[in-house]
């Protein structure tokens, strides 16, 4: 992870200081291993949702 | 001149009087105007006054409105507008400095529809950079302060349009709620907030990257739900500009307000967040939930399986949707982000997209689960934050106590004035914020009242008996 922070920092020129690059990347392994649990469930057959339906209580 | 009560004018009042002429829309906007000029430096709840154009539209309301030609009942009233629904002529900033001179135009489809309506839009409300998050505390446009209190914010990212509200700046105010920032600055403020279901507002004229697509609502901020329920009724409806608006009928919102209560049901959610809601947040609820059964309720408690996945499900959804149109401003002009906005933004280019993909499919799960909630239920009561506004210093330090604990205002995930309102961005239910009390240090605590997809007309019902039992809307902070 620490690479692709890098790696965009050279890209888009965010001339970001060490301190700074481990700190995003201390937050992004954070935040990896708060998503984990999606990664758990099972998904058989579920498609994803893209607009609310129009549906009501009867 | 009869000396005139700005502090306790709602739509429903004044427009009654606008119809009859016995008030003139350009006297009233001058009243506005003039509140705004005294009050605004010390609020900073609006960044753009227009107030040319302010004036001539209310001129040409009275001049329409004596020619017999009266459009209803926002014709000639005094609304402001967030900063990051495009305006045409109107400089257009979403609370950046990216966007500091950019000045749209055309309108969004919300701000189109209240014109044709004749209201008067007094000017841009201030927010949360970008919409990121919930204190309106801005690097560039600087903080808002809470009406009730000018040590604490108003919320946000919808913070000008809540303090504006609050403070009788304007009669309704248009912000955005992503992850609850419509609700949770009417709950730090004691207005009413609402979003309405996903796809009831059109969301066409939103600043790209400020809510992104799946969970972002265009929401309305007033000081009543009589109000609010006649705002709605002239935003809501289909734009064929907004491919996730929906073609469902918009019905007469307020048809069942002052109907009896009796026979309906309110659920109250069990294990969520619960140890995070402050002891007089509970208090108040459970108060609210109590007046709820007086008045006819039964009140049903409920839990939902997959709760737990709900804020993850935001983050993924809410971070990878906005990156995508921030992306070439962070390329082209990395030094007009602040520097923890920009840090956050770099971490969700490292979200993979597969966990966007997997986030979308869980939000389905989560979706069917509350619409099998609502085959027995009729609202679902929550706290809408689970703290009542803190103070702008404990927003710079990122911890707030709660009941003799520190407890992180800005966690891993979703922040901590946003748990009880993110569940219906992700799902796009409809919900509505209320004041129900104020706390020891007279801060005002939200209630939050949900209802089924398309439901708006039940859920006005219930906070409407609710509102008027209460009688805590009739309280006004000193200005």
């Amino acid at each position: 992870m620490e690479e692709q922070v890098r790696k965009l920092n050279a890209e888009y020129g965010f001339n970001l200081s060490e301190d700074e690059i481990k700190e995003i990347v201390r937050q992004a392994e954070e935040t990896e291993r708060f998503l984990r649990p999606l990664n758990e469930m099972d998904l058989v057959d579920v498609m994803p949702i893209l607009k609310v339906e129009k549906k009501v209580k009867r | 001149m009869k000396p005139i009560d700005i502090e306790a004018m709602t739509i429903a009042n004044v427009s009654r009087h606008i119809r009859s002429k016995k008030l003139s829309p350009v006297e009233l906007t001058n009243w506005f105007l003039q509140r705004i000029k005294r009050l605004n430096p010390v609020l900073n709840a609006y960044v753009t006054l227009t107030e040319e154009r302010a004036c001539a539209d209310a001129k040409a309301a009275e001049k329409e409105i004596s020619r017999g030609r009266y459009r209803g009942p926002l014709h000639g009233i005094p609304v402001s507008i967030k900063d990051n629904l495009v305006t045409k002529g109107i400089r257009t900033t979403a609370g950046s400095k990216v966007l500091a001179e950019w000045v749209p135009d055309h309108d969004a489809t919300v701000v189109e529809r209240l014109k044709k309506a004749g209201a008067i839009i007094l000017g841009k409300t201030n927010m949360h950079e970008w919409a990121s998050g919930g204190t309106t505390i801005n690097p560039y446009y600087g903080t808002t302060c809470n009406p009730w209190d000018l040590k604490r914010v108003p919320g946000g990212s919808s913070g000008g349009s809540a303090a504006a509200v609050a403070a009788s700046l304007c009669l309704a105010s248009i912000g955005t709620d992503n992850a609850g920032s419509v609700r949770n600055p009417a709950s730090f403020c004691g207005t009413v907030g609402l979003k309405a279901t996903h796809g009831r507002v059109s969301r066409f004229g939103d600043v790209p990257g400020t809510g992104g697509f799946s969970s972002d609502h265009f929401g309305i901020l007033t000081k009543s739900i009589r109000d609010c329920t006649t705002v709605l009724k002239n935003i809501a409806g289909y734009d064929a500009r907004d491919p996730l608006s929906s073609e469902y009928p918009v019905p007469n919102f307020s048809r069942d307000i002052g109907n009896t209560l009796k026979g309906l049901k309110f659920g109250i959610l069990k294990g969520y967040f619960e140890d995070k809601v402050s002891g007089e947040v509970k208090t108040a609820i459970d108060e609210a939930a109590r007046l709820l059964h007086s008045l006819g309720m039964k009140k049903v408690e409920f839990s939902i399986s997959h709760m737990d996945l709900i804020p993850a499900v935001q983050t993924v959804t809410s971070r990878v949707e906005n990156i995508v149109h921030l992306m070439p401003h962070m390329k082209s002009r990395p030094n007009d982000f602040s520097r923890p906005l920009l840090k956050r933004l770099i971490g969700s280019l490292m979200i993979p997209a597969s966990s966007y993909v997997t986030a979308q499919r869980v939000r389905r799960i989560i979706c069917e689960e509350f619409e099998k909630v609502f085959e027995n239920l009729d609202v679902i009561v929550t706290p809408t934050t689970p703290i009542t506004a803190p103070t702008i210093e404990e927003c710079q330090q990122g911890f707030v106590e709660v009941d003799g604990r520190k407890i992180a205002l800005q966690p891993v995930g979703i922040s901590l004035g946003t748990t009880h309102t993110v569940p219906f961005n992700v799902t796009g239910l409809p919900a509505v914020s209320l004041c129900c009390g104020f706390s020891s240090l007279g801060m005002p605590i939200g209630l939050q009242i949900v209802g089924g997809n398309f439901e708006e007309g039940r859920v006005f019902q219930v906070a409407h008996a609710y509102e008027q039992a209460a009688g805590w809307f009739e309280r006004r902070p000193v200005m």
